[in-house]
Formats: C-alpha cells, sequence, structure tokens
C-alpha cells in the first residue's frame, strides 16, 4: 500500500506571521487539535505513538492573520529516549535545519492526569518561548472528580490556560484568540534550580554557540546528559562536551546531582502548582470503568479469549458482509467486458481492454468491501483503546522471545500497511529493538494481502460457510503472528543481540469510538486502494496483458493456451518453474509471484489476465475463482489442489513481495544492507514454508 | 476496426504504461535525495537508525 506521505501545507498563500508548535504527553489529544484547527485529516487514535514525525498545516488567528502550526509527536519530557521525541525537542529548540524555531508552544495537557502532564509544562516553560496550555479532556478530568481551579492555574504557570474538550470542538475560539494574543510575552515563571546548578547552567549557556534564548535550555540538557549520552552529541563540538563534563564534574564535588537535581526541581514546583490548583476526587482509588474491563481484557485468560474473539469475529464480518457488494461488483464487471466485447470488433484494443484492463483492475477492485470493512473494525479498535490492551496481552509473549513491548504497536499498525508500521517504531528507544521490530513487521498480514487470502480461500473451500472461511483467514493472521514472533526470537538470539527491556506503556481510558472518524478513515484507506487500482494495477495490468500476448504465435491456428506458453510472460514463468514445482505451483502461478513481487495485490490481477488471454472464449467473463478451480495440469490432474492453496497462502503470508516496504526500510535504516536481507529472509521463509505445506502434505497423504 | 489504428492504440497503451512506472521511478528518486517529505530525515542522519 502505499506510504503515509507528510501532510501538505492547506490554505491560501499568505504569508505566515507565527510558526506555532503543538507538543504535550503521547495521547493526550495533539493531532485532534492540529486537524481541527487546520482542517487536514492528520491520524489521530486512542494509544500513545501515532504521531512520530513533525506534520505540518496552516490556519488562522482570531483576526484572519495565517499561522504554520507543527504537529508534534508525543513526548513525556524534552530528554530524549526515542527518535520520535528527538524531533519534539530539536524543533523546539531551533535544532532542525530549514524548521523555523516555533514562535508560540500550544502545550496540550491532559486534565484528568494534571501533574504528570506538568512535567513537560515545565520544561517548555525554560525554552524562552511563549506558551499557551490548551487544558484537553476536562470533561474526563470531571468525570473522575478531579477539579481544576483554572484562576490558580493560571496564577501559578504564568501563562495563558484554555480549558478544552478537542474531540467537542469545545475551547477552540478561546484557543485561536489566546494564540493570536500581540504580543504574547515569553513566560516569566518556571521551576527553580538549585543555586550552584543554575550557576553552571548560566555559564555553560554562554559557551554555546546557539541564540541566547535557547542557550540556558540547552545547556540545561547538555547537563542532565549522562557520559554515554554525552558522547553521543553530534550537534556540539568536543569542547562544548568536555567542559559540560567539567561543569557536572564540580555540581557533583558540590553534593548535587545534575541528572536528578533539576527533575526534583521540577517535580517540587509540580507539587506546588497541583496544591493550588489540583483538587483529586474524593474516591481516587475507586475503580473506573476502564478499569474494570481491564480487569477482564488484559486478564492472562480472558485477555487472549477477547482478542482471539474479536480478531475472529471481524474476519467473519469481512467475509458474510463483503459478499454482497461484492457479487455487485464482480456483476458490474462482468457487464463492463460483456458491454466491450458487444461494441468493439474483435481487435488487440478489445483484448487489452477485457483481458487486460477490466480482468486485472476489476480483479482487484472487487474486495473493496473487505478492505474497507478491515479498516472500519480496525478504526473502532483504535479509537476506543483496545489496542494497548491488546499490546499489554501480547507484551507477555513478545518478551519471551526478547521483543520489545513496544513493537507490539507498529505491528498492529501492520495488519493495516507495513509502511505505517515501520515508521511507528520510531517509539522504539533502543536502536538493535527497533531494528528487529522493522525486520519482522511485514510479516504481519497487510490488507494488501487480503485479495490473495480470499482468492485462494474461495478456490479452496467455495461452498464452505463464513465461519470456516473466517477461520482459515484467522490461521493465515494467526501465522504471520507467529513467524514474526519466532524471526524475532531468532534475531535476538543471533544478529541483534541485547537485553529485553520492561515495557512502560500508557493505557488509555476507553472511549466510545469516533464514528466520523472511522468512516472517515475507512474512506481514505478505499480512496488509496482504488488510486492505485487505478494508477500502478492499470498500468501494470496493460503491461502484463502486453508481456501475456507477445510475440505472437506464427500459426494463427495456435492454441491460446500455447500462445501465452510461448509469450513473454510465460518464458518469465518458465524459467522460474523449476525453483516453484517443488511447492506444486506451475509456470503460470510462477508469473503471479513474479508480477507480484511490486504488490502482493497485483497476483490476483495477474491471475485474471493470465486466465482470461488464455481463454478462447469470445467473452470470458466468469469469476477467477471458477477458471482457478477448473485448471488442470498436463495429465489432467487439478493445479488448485488444497495443498497448493495453502500453500500459496502461506507464501504470500511470508513473502516481503512489496516495494513500497522496501523503499521506507531503506529510509528508516539509512541503509541497502538492511532492506536486501529482508527480501532475502523472507523470500527464502516463504519457499521454505510453502514447501513445508506441500511436500509434508502429501507425505502424510494429503492432496 | 483499422488494423493500423488498433496497432497504434494499442502501442500508445502500452507505451504509456510503461512511462508511467519510469516517471514514477524518477520522481520517487529525486524526492530520495531530499526525502520528499517534511519530517527532517531526508538522506541526512537524522533518518539513521537510533540517532
Amino acid at each position: 500500500m502505499s506510504a503515509p506521505v507528510s501532510t501538505p501545507i492547506a490554505g491560501p498563500a499568505r504569508e505566515v506571521t507565527r510558526h506555532v508548535a503543538i507538543a504535550g504527553n503521547p495521547n493526550c489529544g495533539k493531532s485532534t487539535i492540529f486537524n481541527s484547527l487546520t482542517g487536514l485529516r492528520q491520524k489521530v487514535g486512542n494509544y500513545p505513538g501515532v504521531t512520530v514525525e513533525k506534520k505540518t498545516g496552516r490556519f488562522f488567528g482570531s483576526h484572519g492573520e495565517a499561522m504554520e502550526l507543527l504537529d508534534l509527536p508525543g513526548s513525556y519530557s524534552l530528554q530524549v529516549r526515542s527518535p520520535d521525541e528527538a524531533v519534539s525537542r530539536d524543533v523546539l529548540l531551533g535544532r532542525l535545519p530549514g524548521v523555523a524555531r516555533p514562535d508560540v508552544i500550544i502545550c496540550v495537557v491532559d486534565a484528568s492526569n494534571l501533574e504528570r502532564n506538568l512535567y513537560l509544562v515545565a520544561q517548555m516553560l525554560e525554552l524562552n518561548i511563549p506558551v499557551v496550555v490548551a487544558l484537553n479532556m476536562v470533561d474526563v478530568a470531571e468525570k473522575n472528580g478531579i477539579v481544576i481551579d483554572l484562576m490558580a492555574l493560571r496564577e501559578k504557570l504564568g501563562v495563558p490556560v484554555i480549558p478544552m474538550v478537542a474531540t467537542k470542538g469545545v475551547g477552540f475560539i478561546e484557543l485561536r484568540q489566546a494564540v493570536s494574543r500581540s504580543p504574547l510575552p515569553p513566560p516569566t515563571i518556571c521551576a527553580q534550580m538549585p543555586i550552584v546548578l543554575e550557576r553552571e547552567v548560566m555559564a555553560l549557556a554562554k559557551t554555546l554557540p546557539c541564540a541566547p534564548e535557547v542557550a540556558r535550555g540547552e545547556a540545561l540538557l547538555l547537563l542532565t546528559l549522562h557520559d554515554k549520552a554525552l558522547d553521543e552529541v553530534t550537534h556540539h563540538d568536543r569542547s562544548i562536551i568536555d567542559a559540560t563534563k567539567t561543569s557536572q564534574q564540580r555540581l557533583r564535588t558540590a553534593g548535587i546531582d545534575p541528572m536528578s537535581a533539576p527533575v526534583d526541581a521540577r517535580y517540587d514546583w509540580i507539587g506546588t502548582v497541583c496544591a493550588a490548583a489540583h483538587h483529586a476526587g474524593d474516591s481516587p482509588h475507586a475503580l473506573s470503568v476502564s478499569d474494570k474491563l481491564d480487569g477482564w481484557l488484559t486478564h492472562r485468560f480472558w485477555g487472549w479469549a477477547a482478542f482471539l474473539g474479536l480478531m475472529g469475529f471481524m474476519f467473519f464480518c469481512i467475509f458474510v458482509i463483503a459478499a454482497y457488494p461484492m457479487d455487485w461488483i464482480d456483476a458490474g464487471i462482468g457487464a463492463l467486458a460483456g458491454w466491450v466485447s458487444s461494441f468493439m470488433p474483435e481487435s488487440d484494443l478489445r483484448s487489452l481492454l477485457t483481458d487486460g484492463v477490466i480482468a486485472g483492475v476489476g480483479g482487484v477492485v472487487i474486495f473493496l468491501p473487505q478492505i474497507l470493512i478491515l479498516f472500519f473494525f480496525l478504526g473502532i479498535l483504535e479509537d476506543t483503546g483496545y489496542l494497548a490492551r491488546a499490546a499489554f496481552i501480547m507484551d507477555r509473549l513478545m518478551a519471551k522471545v526478547g521483543l520489545h513491548g513496544k513493537s507490539f504497536i507498529p505491528m498492529l499498525s501492520s495488519l493495516a500497511c507495513a509502511i505505517p508500521g515501520i515508521m511507528a517504531t520510531r517509539t522504539i528507544e533502543n536502536r538493535k529493538d527497533r531494528l528487529v521490530t522493522i525486520l519482522v513487521a511485514p510479516l504481519m498480514s497487510c490488507s494488501a494481502r487480503l485479495p490473495v487470502y480470499a482468492i485462494m480461500i474461495a478456490v479452496l473451500i467455495p461452498t464452505a460457510s463464513a465461519l470456516e472461511k473466517a477461520g482459515i483467514m484467522l490461521s493465515m493472521y494467526m501465522i504471520g503472528f507467529l513467524a514474526a514472533f519466532g524471526m524475532a526470537w531468532l534475531f535476538k538470539k543471533t544478529l541483534l543481540r541485547g537485553e529485553t527491556p520492561m515495557l512502560l506503556l500508557e493505557m488509555p481510558p476507553y472511549r466510545l469510538p469516533s464514528w466520523r472518524g472511522v468512516f472517515v478513515r475507512m474512506w481514505e484507506r478505499g480512496l488509496i486502494f482504488l488510486r492505485r487500482a487505478g494508477t500502478v494495477i492499470l498500468a501494470l495490468s496493460i503491461l502484463l496483458w502486453a508481456l501475456a500476448t507477445f510475440p505472437k504465435p506464427k500459426d494463427p491456428e495456435t492454441s491460446p493456451a500455447d500462445a501465452i506458453a510461448h509469450s513473454y510472460a510465460g518464458m518469465m514463468g518458465h524459467t522460474i518453474e523449476p525453483l516453484i514445482k517443488p511447492l506444486g505451483y506451475d509456470w503460470k502461478i510462477g508469473i503471479g509471484l513474479i508480477a507480484s513481487f511490486a504488490a502482493r495485490e497485483v497476483f490476483v490481477g495477474t491471475m485474471s489476465i493470465v486466465y482470461a488471454v488464455e481463454s478462447d472464449a469470445e467473452e470470458d467473463i466468469a469469476p477467477l475463482r471458477d477458471t482457478m478451480r477448473a485448471e488442470k495440469h498436463a495429465d489432467g490432474s487439478p493445479i488448485f489442489t488444497p495443498l497448493v492453496c495453502i500453500g500459496l497462502m502461506v507464501f504470500y503470508v511470508l513473502a516481503m513481495q512489496c516495494i513500497s516496504t522496501v523503499a521506507i526500510v531503506r529510509r528508516e535504516t539509512n541503509s541497502w544492507r538492511w532492506p536486501l536481507f529482508q527480501i532475502a529472509y523472507m523470500t527464502t521463509l516463504a519457499w521454505l514454508g510453502a514447501f513445508l505445506v506441500y511436500q509434508g502434505g502429501r507425505l502424510l497423504g494429503f492432496q | 476496426m483499422n488494423p493500423l489504428l488498433d496497432q497504434l492504440a494499442v502501442a500508445a497503451l502500452i507505451v504509456g504504461a510503461a512511462a508511467f512506472f519510469v516517471i514514477r521511478f524518477l520522481r520517487k528518486r529525486a524526492a530520495g535525495k531530499n526525502c520528499g517529505g517534511d519530517c527532517g530525515c531526508g538522506t541526512s542522519k537524522g533518518g539513521k537508525l537510533g540517532h
């Protein structure tokens, strides 16, 4: 599937008067505020780590002035632990080349978790940039019995505080007014550091080659780094690193720990702010509905039962509900092919349109309803906050194979598409853990595999119930999970050895899904799928038709089956036939495997074209499923036996077969070594998997 | 249908499809030199693992 690209700048070209950054803890509603202010559709979700890059958009202040808005990845502090957090720090300190240092920061704070969120606010106030605090989710705080004294909070922070419920559009007018205020003074209040530390900070700040307004913040961050982290700093000269170390040594001699002293000072300050402005409910220890639900959904046994039940139900619905629109689309494609055939005289152009374009594109478009239903369910699971629970129950299993618990969110994202999944690995701090996750994420069954599974299941058990079909589909997804875990275990034991860190994951409260958001995401994914069908798959279908048609046989009496065998596509299929024969595949399946290296779903379109070109019927509009079931070897035995069908599905579970994923792995690892290694290991694994199914099954007496 | 027109139309479609992939590749390669996005990674060390 296509890569999620950076959000474009929206709005008419008008001079930008202010650069505004949105920062805050993960899952506090930054992207929701960004979307509402800019009118864009940046992805949001009820779990931490959805935004891993900065995104930009444009919005207008209360007087119509144009401002550029940056949505930053969530972070708990400016003390960076992972690559996504580094983006926030670098933007706020003006370190990112080509990106203006923000003129204003909108610091989004989760009102129901005020104390924890204030740590980042404390650091923002030290940056010497005007801050507006967006106190989001005040409704949730109220429901939890938390009372926040806004006047006291404003007074203690010394900056505007805007109460908001971003999901309901509450507080946006006030937020625009606050951000538009001119002049907007920098903060005057911040946590008081011990005097000795403050003296060292100021001395170090004077030596830093950066703007005076950021020097103090930069110096404070440097002083809190431990030796190893200091040695890894690349944006300062060695002399500055040495000066920092000397400074730290002086502090230690004075009895001050440079790492913990600023943290303690900030927490002391937070304590005074909360004492004045924050009053927890009467019964803080009473179990909330979220806690009660978590008792079941994260339970050692019931958690797994719920997870498998939910996934099974999702696939059952995919088969049952999608069957009707799929029949309609199928009938529409058949009617279109019939109309073109009746309208045009027999010619190469007619063959290209019916056997190439309509068969190829139509063969893929038919799966649109299943893709939409998959994204409907994934959207609901995301919005309700269930995915974070799924990550929690999976962590037990993942820890056993040495995978970081945070790896599960990227892996779950890969169920939709490996590209956002691989980008989501930026939340993982440790380089080796991140690399292992990148290497195994494409093993999770993405939506592009759905058409392949669906057609093979239809060929395998055409008359079976939806429940049985869902069962096979679920098995394929489970094979993907298990293969990912198995390979992660292997990589952690061999190539990328290292300790497994503990999972610290914030459990978001359960929320009702935003139906608009779910349907917008379905719509967007549907559009991506159709755009792909109308561009890449259309162009590939034309080329495949040409490869399957030319060179034309000299003898006009040659049967279509012989003609395709001698075409370029036939030659390609025959070339790799010795490699795939042990898997039970013939050269026509080989054409499908070669063509789908670019994208998995192309396999279905390729099969449609190969069988349509091969057919000598005037109007070959029989469903692909029936054509494939009727395919025979020269000795009359069926090609698509149960073992071949299952083997092909296993092959597609394990094979890389996605050029866009290769490109994103190249970008994220900054090297060709890892994507090439990934292609090699996944293709080998896929071949071995299909070989085991076919040959093992035959040894056991299956067909 | 005129056979010449038929051949020309088929050739145009095939060349068009091939050109689509060539242009796509060239555009992606050009974008790759400077990332193409606004994430700040580009081919700089910013995008490198763990940095």
